[in-house]
């Protein structure tokens, strides 16, 4: 396999699949997978398929059906496609194709079945686990030209897009009927509802409107071989197995999406969005449980802690105090009579719990401004440090002030400043790693701070993204949440797709037979 | 009975089960049990399942996972060989209030676990007829939902983590105990509406929900279906009820109310929002809507909620787009009850002999004609060899189908034979 190597890589998985003995042994020692009979009868493309310069004839035939548009060949042009949002780990693609059509993309996945060569599906590249990196596939298929909204039907409260089209774009699109898309990642002025569905992506309203699991009813599908087929449907119930819900959420590796029939959510009447401020992040804490244990759902409730508030003051002038130790951000939203019964209950939750001041956004700009301060806050660590790493962990909400313990532990122990902005209802934590990378040891320590990190997420009953997807960045870590018969499993549910495993090689699980090496959680961007 | 219980096809089975299980779980099936299958075993953990399903395998012996087995009685033509009873692993594994998760093995009933989820004031939010008869491993297979699912959503939106048997006695989990996970492939997906053909889930871990403050429930009188169904679509354009019923003559007398169509709207709140849903939902269902609160308001939902069909009846789910739902119920010229905002009913009619074919074949097709879809929920064992029990999907979605269930079911063993296409 050929890989870009990084000076600073410090961590190193193999993994051989031994045919005969039915295992997978990890060097390490960290886990040795059994293999049971499915393995053994699949055909596996030869490493030379997926690494070997593209055959001449089939460049032409791809330039043919891009009619010699949207198709990027020359190294130069494709080093901006080296990696998503997830910049660590590099690799280029040998051929970028950016079908405007459907049937240019299945065309395009026919010639590649034919010639055998495994592509890379990609949306806007913001992704954050290196899940549209170029590992063992030499084309990439950028889906970001199809960008059409179908049909609007807002009598049944649905969508259909094409997988291209920007999140916002969707709400846009229905907002002056009183719609909105529900999840909202951080990119979502940039991020694709394609690499939404194959991510299964937050934002911080999920804590009450779910993720986009729950918001997509349908979808078209190219599978690898290029056939088209429609999953789900526009109905809430179905006939025979789920395979939508199988297919969001598996980062792109059981074909490409074309079309996606989305569900829209009703904007609420009215929105309460208060900023409480905290002495410290344990008493933050201590309130989201109060008010979870309430009843009371907000929209969301998102927390920053001090590095974070002092890095967003300085860039948007919020009005955070200097010397608070935490802030919340908790929107209530629903009918605008009740609601402020409704705020005035939680704040005084807060209160009870240690908040020294509440302060409700008294119109929309004031509001816009908060969010724009949470959702542009890793930016705004920018300022404080070369470089950051930005990470994704779950723990049940509950044991938030014991995983941010471990994280200022982590911090001191290893010398590293970390930042903590988050979704605080979910238990979501995003720690932001402050480093310079031209110091080798400092990138070391802030390895191994994120994976202490994670590993404590999981001990605590969590899990190792809520959001941000496994791609190439967490498949080392796999095993610390699921038995080999587990992967097992999820693997032959993959290849009913993708029997071949072209679609995405090399992400989510350990893949038998290949080489993968991995070096450390780390990115800049915006979760 | 066990000790003299010997299913003729099988002779060894019994004996080979006994040792798995123990010989006073082995057992007869009892009553609807009988259409579902020939031998009922009662494992105690996840381990003798395990061990049973691969004896299944090796021997070719057809199962399948069953709670009370309504579900299974109701669908299949012929039973399969071996029910695997999940009665005796039924625990609360764990329960964690502020977290709002809860972790159940799947024996459990929806009722049992709804009662001790109470105490904390949190429910599972999903509500099936008879909760006490409808077991968590039911409820996941067969995806069933009730009045809430249009403010909770479906057993898809709430299960967080499963752990299931599979092929080759593999106990596989996915998911986790977390509200918000996506590590790994989505199995929860996979198994939610398998019907048994897949695995037998054994655990699942859910979001647990908080019970609604100040329930209240607004009735009101039609004297046709449509006035109904728009009063409905009223009320729904401008809040975000409980649930929203729409009733059928039948259905309504059956919960006691007059020959009418009815409207049965749900809204909770604290006080100055359910004051203002009241006043939406009067004015959308006119002057002589009938407001209940308190325990009324509880009594009255329950029995909107345990709807019984009547015995002898053919019963099918249709599913369409929400704003087709009225077109399409009153084109099926059948007994209703449907689910508003949510695009699903129920439709019966007595089972009346040479016309019931016809009768379904109207309501599939008037369930096709908005790209939507009909599941016969029960019919009478004597049609049931000429009725297909699910629609067919599309020919590429059912040849992933087909794949999916060679690929986690390749021995053929788990509830075949019943699912759609044959599956």
């Amino acid at each position: 396999m050929r890989r870009r190597s990084l000076s600073e890589r410090t961590v190193k998985i193999q993994m051989r699949h031994y045919r005969d003995s039915g295992v997978f042994l990890k060097p390490e020692g960290a886990c040795a997978i059994a293999v049971g009979t499915m393995l053994q009868s699949r055909e596996v493309d030869s490493e030379q398929n997926r690494s070997a310069p593209l055959d001449a004839g089939l460049i032409r035939d791809i330039d043919r059906i891009m009619r010699g548009e949207g198709i990027v060949s020359s190294p130069s042009e494709l080093r901006v496609y080296e990696c998503d949002g997830w910049t660590i780990e590099k690799s280029v693609p040998q051929l970028l194709v950016m079908p405007r059509t459907t049937e240019q993309l299945v065309a395009i996945l026919r010639a590649l079945y034919v010639g055998k060569i495994p592509f890379v599906p990609r949306g806007a590249g913001t992704g954050l686990s290196g899940g549209a990196l170029a590992i063992g596939a030499p084309v990439m298929i950028c889906t970001s030209r199809m960008n059409r909204i179908l049909a609007v039907d807002i009598a049944n409260r649905r969508v259909e897009v094409q997988s291209g089209v920007v999140n916002l774009h969707v709400s846009n699109a229905v907002k002056s009927a009183g719609f909105f898309y529900a999840p909202d990642p951080s990119s979502q002025m940039a991020c694709t509802i394609g690499g939404n569905i194959a991510e299964n992506s937050g934002g911080p309203h999920t804590l009450k409107y779910g993720v986009t699991t729950n918001h997509v009813l349908g979808l078209q599908l190219a599978l690898p071989h290029g056939e088209l087929v429609d999953i789900g449907g526009p109905t809430e119930e179905l006939c025979g197995y789920d395979l939508t819900g199988a297919v969001v959420g598996a980062e792109g590796t059981c074909g490409i999406v074309t079309k996606a029939t989305l569900r829209l959510v009703r904007e609420p009447q009215s929105h309460r969005t208060m900023l409480a401020i905290f002495a410290d992040v344990e008493s933050a804490t201590r309130a989201v449980s109060t008010i979870i244990a309430s009843g009371v759902i907000p929209g969301a409730i998102e927390m920053m802690d001090q590095l974070i508030m002092r890095a967003v003051e300085a860039a948007f002038h919020v009005g955070f105090p200097d010397d608070a130790g935490a802030v919340l951000i908790v929107e209530l939203d629903g009918l605008a009579t009740g609601l402020d019964e409704r705020a005035a209950a939680v704040s005084a939750m807060m209160r009870a719990d240690g908040a020294r001041e509440v302060k409700v956004a008294r119109d929309e700009a004031e509001r816009a401004l908060l969010w724009k301060a949470r959702k542009r806050a890793f930016g705004a660590v920018g300022r404080l440090a070369p470089n950051y790493a930005t990470h994704d962990g779950v723990v049940p909400r509950t044991r938030l002030p014991e995983i941010l313990r471990l994280i200022v532990r982590t911090s001191e122990k290893h010398r590293l400043a970390i930042g903590n902005v988050f979704h605080a209802g979910d238990g979501n934590i995003h720690p932001i790693i402050l480093y310079d990378e031209r110091d080798p040891d400092q990138v070391r320590r802030t390895i191994e701070a994120g994976r202490e990190i994670l590993r404590g997420c999981v001990e605590m009953g969590g899990s190792l993204t809520g959001e941000h997807g496994i791609g190439l960045e967490k498949m080392g870590e796999m095993p610390l949440l699921f038995t080999p018969d587990d992967l097992m499993v999820m693997s032959e549910l993959r290849r009913v797709f993708d029997p071949l495993e072209r679609s995405n090689p090399n992400k989510v699980i350990p893949r038998p037979g290949g080489c993968v090496e991995v070096s450390a959680p780390h990115r800049q961007a915006a979760a | 009975m066990s000790e003299s219980f010997v299913p003729s096809a099988y002779p060894d089975l019994s004996q080979a089960a006994s040792q798995i299980v123990g010989k006073d779980r082995v057992r007869a099936p009892r009553e609807s049990e009988s259409r579902a299958a020939t031998l009922i075993v009662e494992p105690a953990s996840v381990g003798q399942i395990s061990t049973l399903v691969r004896m299944c395998e090796n021997d070719h012996v057809t199962l399948a996972p069953m709670g009370a087995a309504r579900t299974l009685s109701m669908i299949r033509r012929r039973p399969v060989v071996l029910g695997i009873s999940l009665a005796r692993t039924n625990r609360i594994i764990a329960h964690e209030p502020a977290d709002m998760t809860v972790t159940v093995e799947a024996g459990i009933t929806l009722g049992e676990l709804n009662r001790s989820l109470a105490s904390d004031r949190q429910r599972l939010a999903l509500d099936p007829a008879f909760p006490d008869t409808v077991t968590i491993g039911s409820l996941i297979g067969a995806s069933q939902a009730g009045p809430i699912r249009l403010s909770e959503g479906r057993v898809r939106d709430l299960l967080i983590g499963i752990q299931y048997v599979g092929h080759g006695g593999r106990v596989v989990r996915g998911g986790g105990r977390v509200v918000k996970n996506v590590a790994g492939y989505d199995l929860m997906k996979v198994m939610t509406g398998s019907f048994g053909t897949l695995g037998i889930v054994t655990e699942a871990t859910f979001k647990a929900s908080p019970i609604p403050e100040n329930y209240e429930i607004a009735i009101a009188r039609f004297s046709n279906p449509q006035d109904g169904f728009v009063a409905a679509d009223a009320i729904i354009a401008r809040i975000s009820p409980v649930h929203i019923e729409v009733l059928s003559m039948d259905a309504g007398v059956a919960l006691g109310h007059s020959e009418d169509f009815h409207v049965i709207a749900g809204i909770a709140g604290n006080a100055p929002e359910l004051e203002y849903q009241r006043s939406v939902a009067s004015n959308a269902l006119g002057s002589a809507t009938t407001i209940l609160s308190g325990d009324e308001a509880q009594t009255a939902y329950v029995r909107l909620r345990d709807f019984a069909f009547p015995e002898n009846s053919i019963v099918g789910q249709i599913a369409v787009p929400p704003n087709e739902l009225s077109r399409c119920v009153r084109g099926c010229n059948a007994e209703f009850r449907a689910h508003g905002g949510s695009g699903v009913a129920q439709l019966w009619m007595e089972h009346g002999g040479a016309t019931d074919v016809q009768a379904v074949a109207r309501w599939r097709s008037m369930a096709r004609s908005a790209n939507g879809n009909l599941r016969l929920l029960a019919a009478p064992a004597s049609i049931r060899d000429s009725l297909a029990a699910f629609d067919q999907p599309g020919p590429g979605a059912f040849e992933l189908m087909k794949r999916l269930k060679a690929a986690f079911d390749p021995a053929s063993i788990f509830n075949p034979g019943s699912f759609v296409g044959g599956i």
